[in-house]
């Protein structure tokens, strides 16, 4: 009893239940099988088909994501010859691993975190740009002129959309006076949601979000009709499905941002949940939820642009509105709106 | 890969034939950067040898092998082979069946055309214009298969007139289909015609001037898009089209955007022709009375209930006269068809010659993207509704 206690105790500690249950891998996976069933369904849905049906027939082929995981992870790894093997199946790893490393510091609740820090802002921001890097790798491990290509188009898109999106999220540190996580969503509380207070930062930084993750219409470096699977063109198995994985994941991330940094948190707390010490997560993982179907809802509605029309796309206009927000987030802090 | 000491600064990218968007053919692109230098299409991968084939079979069995390599578009090429095997023999279908056969070859436009947006979509990364479109052309298989039993490869055209006669109820059937699909019409505008990001990887990509259409020879809507009103329906009329009233769809813009709205354009122009051959069918027998006397006396009765032609076993081993020559146009979906027969006075042709739309349109492909991006070919490559089989034959 004494040792399941321990257990229980380390489990339930934060520097272990962040990284590893919410909003770190146990529901990072929760959320790679429920979104990506979410999207086909939905898309079946618009497009008047079915979407994914036989695989626990009752519930809508809920578990179809769990029968595509086992299959790919009892199919083969295939390496190919001209590869370069260690970034080959280093790459894979290394970016689901990265892409997920920013939710340490993302807060559970005001007092239920992993790292509290005056700038946790900032290492989420940080760790949110380690992934492209490991795209350029894993498009140059595989040697294939389309994976080539396709790690080229994320290397240029993501110095298109990282210093956008660097601006627009620190307009609201300037907004709200603070870099801290907790205190920010302490203040929408006093106040109002960021999404009000600075609704063209909450623009920016959603496009950005669908920009940097490859949803629709912004799905370049992965287009299947020109690239095949772009960076990931050479992957198979298990390799593959941690590939695909990452986008959605890097989607997971940066929705968990935005639900804190533009929705109020995890305000407001329902009673029910406020006893529990990461109750209030909840909140946050429902709001990001919701912000990630409307992510994945747009495939049903877009083709994809090519990847000179989002470059300019995010140097001419998401570039300077990103700049327009730091005024927008100045003039509410100097109307007292933020109570800062 | 170029070297550096080299001094090349392009790189060759097979696109195909092992390509989510290549079809049956390979694109073989040199790219320097984001922009296409060349591009060569490399096509014969699905060369099925239909004109030496045709030297061995009877004038009737070729039918369903002219139906092969258009898949989506039968209807069209089996009207254009059969109208040159009339001309050769000097047999004249009825009036009725005249406009039976304009009846699914206009049905049949829609169906082709509802392919080719379908695929284009796909290539754009629209997967709900995919479905859509393929969801909505079952409407017309659907029809078809009413008519002629078949849902793609039809054989509904012989020498002398048609197979079977309009089932009971085909008209009330057929003008829910169309109702249908007016109504779906405005849909696909919304989500994929009018959506702008479509707008902004069609519009001014592409373009194909009217000077280099009619110097390339180019045919169907991809030269009807850059505003030469040529039609083979209203140029030569055949088949029912003299008596029809619609519009050649043109545009003038030339580019990705108008070819594909052309397209559009024509299924309206579809959905108009079906109303008036269905509001207009003259009546009559279906197969030519050379033939229809030929039919077994004890089958007569058969035809004349079900509306099911019977063969007449002279069908099977139709001999033209020794060197006679016949030429036949047919505006098919994605463009004229030109079928060419020589006879021998043998039961085969001494040779056949098909020239398809796609065969005709495939010198776009490095026309049109010279100095394009890489991802403009799959854009102009599905606004082409370029199709590898009907091409290599």
């Amino acid at each position: 009893m004494g040792a399941l206690g321990w257990i229980l105790g380390l489990l339930l500690s934060p520097w272990v239940f962040v990284p590893l249950i919410y909003p770190g891998l146990v529901s990072a996976f929760a959320v790679l099988l429920f979104i990506i069933w979410f999207e086909r369904k939905l898309a079946a849905k618009v497009q008047r088909r079915f979407g994914p049906y036989y695989v626990l027939r009752h519930l809508g082929g809920a578990t179809q994501l769990v029968a595509d995981l086992i299959r790919y992870l009892f199919a083969e790894p295939i390496i190919p010859e001209e590869a370069d093997a260690l970034a080959f199946v280093m790459g894979p790893a290394l970016l689901f691993g990265l892409t997920l490393l920013p939710v340490v510091a993302i807060p559970v609740s005001g007092t239920f975190y992993a790292i509290r820090s005056d700038v946790s802002l900032l290492i989420v921001l940080a760790l949110l740009t380690l992934g492209a890097a490991m795209t350029l790798i894993i498009g140059w491990a595989g040697n294939n002129k389309f994976s080539l290509i396709g790690g080229l188009r994320e290397g240029f898109l993501s110095m298109a959309y990282e210093i956008p999106l660097f601006v627009a999220a620190l307009s609201m540190a300037a907004a709200y006076g603070t870099l801290d996580l907790v205190d920010m969503v302490e203040v929408q509380a006093e106040t109002a949601w960021g999404v009000a207070l600075n609704p063209l930062a909450a623009f920016v930084f959603l496009v950005i979000s669908f920009l940097a993750t490859s949803r629709f219409p912004f799905e370049i470096s992965e287009a299947e009709s020109e690239l095949v699977m772009g960076p990931f063109t050479e992957y198979s198995g298990i390799m593959y499905g941690l590939t695909m994985g990452a986008s959605y994941l890097k989607y997971y991330v940066l929705c968990l941002l935005f639900s804190i940094m533009f929705l109020g948190g995890w305000e407001p707390v329902p009673p029910q949940l406020a006893a529990v010490p990461f109750g209030p997560g909840v909140v946050v993982f429902a709001k990001a939820l919701a912000l990630m179907a409307l992510g994945v809802f747009l495939r049903a509605v877009y083709p994809r642009y090519r990847v000179d029309q989002a470059i300019r796309l995010a140097w001419h206009y998401l570039l300077p509105l990103s700049v327009a927000s730091v005024f927008v987030s100045m003039g509410a802090a100097w109307l007292g709106l933020t109570g800062a | 890969m170029s070297g550096a000491g080299s001094g090349e600064r392009t790189l060759e990218l097979l696109i195909g034939p092992q390509h989510p968007a290549s079809g049956h053919m390979r694109l073989v692109a040199e790219v320097d950067g984001d922009v296409v230098v060349r591009l060569r299409p490399d096509i014969g991968y699905v060369h099925r040898t239909v004109e030496k084939i045709a030297e061995t079979k009877t004038y009737l069995q070729t039918i369903p092998l002219i139906e092969r390599p258009p898949l989506a578009d039968t209807a069209n090429h089996n009207l254009g082979y059969v109208m040159a095997v009339e001309r050769l023999l000097g047999v004249e279908a009825p009036p009725r069946a005249q406009w039976l056969r304009t009846l699914l070859a206009e049905m049949n436009r829609i169906h082709s055309h509802l392919y080719g947006l379908g695929i284009h979509g796909i290539m754009l990364g629209s997967s709900t214009a995919f479905m859509w479109a393929f969801g909505d052309r079952e409407i017309m298989i659907e029809m078809a298969k009413r008519l002629t039993g078949a849902r793609i490869t039809y054989s509904y055209m012989i020498p002398g007139g048609v197979r079977r006669d309009l089932p009971p109820g085909f008209a009330e059937e057929m003008e829910k289909a169309l109702r249908y699909l007016e109504r779906r019409l405005p849909d696909y505008d919304r989500i994929f015609f009018s959506n702008p990001v479509t707008r902004a990887r069609l519009e001014g990509v592409g373009v194909l001037t009217r000077e280099d259409a009619i110097r390339l020879g180019v045919v169907g809507p991809n030269l009807r898009a850059s505003g030469v009103a040529y039609d083979v329906r209203r140029a030569r009329p055949y088949a029912a089209y003299p008596e029809l009233d619609f519009q050649v769809v043109t545009r003038s813009e030339g580019d990705s955007m108008a070819r594909m709205l052309v397209r559009v354009g024509e299924i309206r122009e579809s959905i108009r022709m079906i109303r008036q051959i269905l509001a207009r069918m003259p009546d009559g027998p279906i197969l030519a009375e050379r033939y229809a006397k030929m039919i077994p006396p004890k089958w007569r009765d058969y035809v004349r209930e079900t509306g099911r032609i019977k063969f007449p076993a002279i069908l099977a081993s139709l001999r033209p006269p020794k060197g006679a020559e016949a030429v036949s146009r047919v505006e098919a979906a994605r463009g004229e068809a030109v079928f060419y027969l020589v006879s021998d006075g043998g039961p085969r042709p001494y040779r056949m010659r098909m020239v398809t739309p796609s065969l005709r349109n495939v010198v776009l492909f490095s026309h049109l993207t010279r100095g394009c991006r890489v991802a403009d070919i799959p854009a102009i490559y599905g606004s082409l509704d370029y199709f590898p089989p009907e091409a290599d034959r």
